[in-house]
């Protein structure tokens, strides 16, 4: 499916389910992405991953609801729970199935998005593995001055915001220096096909969330 | 005086996703926080206090976006483009993040509106602070069940405005205050 439509669709599932309460979806929408992340032959340990990383906040919201608030509604309890299984499983059906660069010309040619947007944010994507090292080395050096630079030290953000204003100069620069002028129409190599395959998997797939919400129980 | 520009350019783009992602970055050191924080407050009966306290530090970008290039839409953008970033490596969250980040940056940019995008100062980032504050805890109303909660909601509010406070009033002005002795945003590229 077309990467944007991909992400379109899963951004109306988060909406709608956020503003809806209603278990039967929740646990059919969380049960359809597990079966899409299947055949797209995911590793085994991520879905541990996916299960247990959201664990920790949806049993406090479960607990808060059932236990410790004035109506003890163990039914939106459980909703609010599988809520946060179906932000995440959506989430991990784009995520795990579709790379940062073909999202992105994706989103720059079929749905618009100006240029400069679309690879800006990519180009800090791809930072990110420098990013982690940068702050890891702030740290690092500051141990060796023996100050210790926990995550509410106001040097700790400057000094990784000066990496960044030095990054964004020099990315750009290197953008630039490559051809790229911003608002210029650009040509692309790489098409992204938005076929009637999409529109059609797009629409009914909302028709159906539609027809299940408000139709099931 | 030349009269600014207001427009985003490229650099500017790939600054403020930096500077979202690197708030991200830092955040995930402090994310055991968030469970240790619902593991003390749950024998309080109040079990999303680790939802609220730390809610500030999510919503640090924004601020810092605004007071780094002072123009409109710096907030939001510096907030939603962190959030898109983090959901592009695959965070598991997702696209929920997606919306997350577009209600947080629309919480901050909110703030630097009603002050008329003129106070970078603690006028605009007490401003902030209350519209980040009400605005996301208007949306975990209906996102997190806090319409459930009753008369706890006066604890989870102030604990979500004493963090909000914290990190995006007192914590991103003292950034501030570094970036400004260093002149580093002084640059014409900058400001244009």
């Amino acid at each position: 499916m077309n990467p944007s439509f991909k992400l379109l669709l899963v951004l109306i599932i988060a909406l709608e389910v956020s503003f809806t309460r209603h278990l039967t979806i929740n646990l059919v929408l969380v049960a359809v992405a597990i079966i899409y992340l299947l055949t797209k032959r995911i590793r085994p340990r991520l879905f541990g991953w996916l299960f247990l990383m959201p664990l920790f906040p949806a049993i406090a919201v479960f607990i808060t609801i059932a236990w410790f608030s004035p109506g003890h509604d163990y039914f939106y309890a459980w909703v609010l729970f599988s809520r946060i299984y179906v932000y995440v499983f959506t989430g991990a059906a784009i995520t795990q199935t579709t790379s940062p660069l073909e999202l992105t010309r994706s989103l720059e040619q079929n749905l618009h998005l100006p240029s400069k947007f679309a690879y800006g944010t990519l180009a800090a994507v791809n930072l990110i593995p420098r990013i982690k090292m940068a702050v890891k080395t702030i740290r690092a050096a500051g141990q060796m001055r023996g100050i210790n630079l926990s995550w509410w030290s106001p040097m700790l953000y400057f000094k990784a915001i000066l990496h960044a204003i030095t990054w964004s100069d020099q990315l750009a620069q290197a953008m630039e220096s490559h051809g790229y002028v911003e608002d210029r129409a650009r040509t692309s190599v790489h098409q992204i096909a938005l076929t009637a395959r999409d529109w059609s998997i797009l629409i009914i797939s909302i028709i159906l969330i539609q027809i299940i919400t408000f139709a099931l129980p | 005086m030349a009269k600014k520009n207001n427009k985003f350019h490229l650099r500017d783009i790939i600054l403020l996703a930096l500077v979202g992602i690197i708030f991200g970055v830092i955040y995930w050191a402090a994310a055991f926080m968030y469970n240790a924080l619902t593991i003390v407050f749950t024998p309080l009966k109040l079990p999303m206090m680790g939802n609220d306290l730390t809610m500030g530090l999510w919503c640090m970008a924004g601020p810092m976006a605004g007071f780094m290039l002072k123009k409109p839409g710096a907030p939001f953008l510096g907030e939603f483009l962190g959030a898109a970033g983090e959901a592009l490596i695959g965070d598991q969250w997702g696209a929920a993040n997606l919306i997350s980040g577009a209600v947080q940056g629309v919480a901050s940019e909110l703030g630097f509106t009603f002050t008329g995008y003129k106070h970078y100062d603690w006028l605009g980032a007490v401003s902030t602070t209350i519209t980040t504050t009400i605005v996301t805890f208007a949306w975990d109303w209906f996102r997190n069940g806090y319409n459930k909660f009753g008369f706890k909601n006066v604890y989870y509010f102030s604990g979500r405005l004493l963090s909000m406070f914290f990190f995006c009033g007192v914590l991103v002005m003292l950034i501030e205050r570094l970036l400004e002795r260093s002149h580093v945003m002084k640059r014409e590229e900058f400001n244009d």
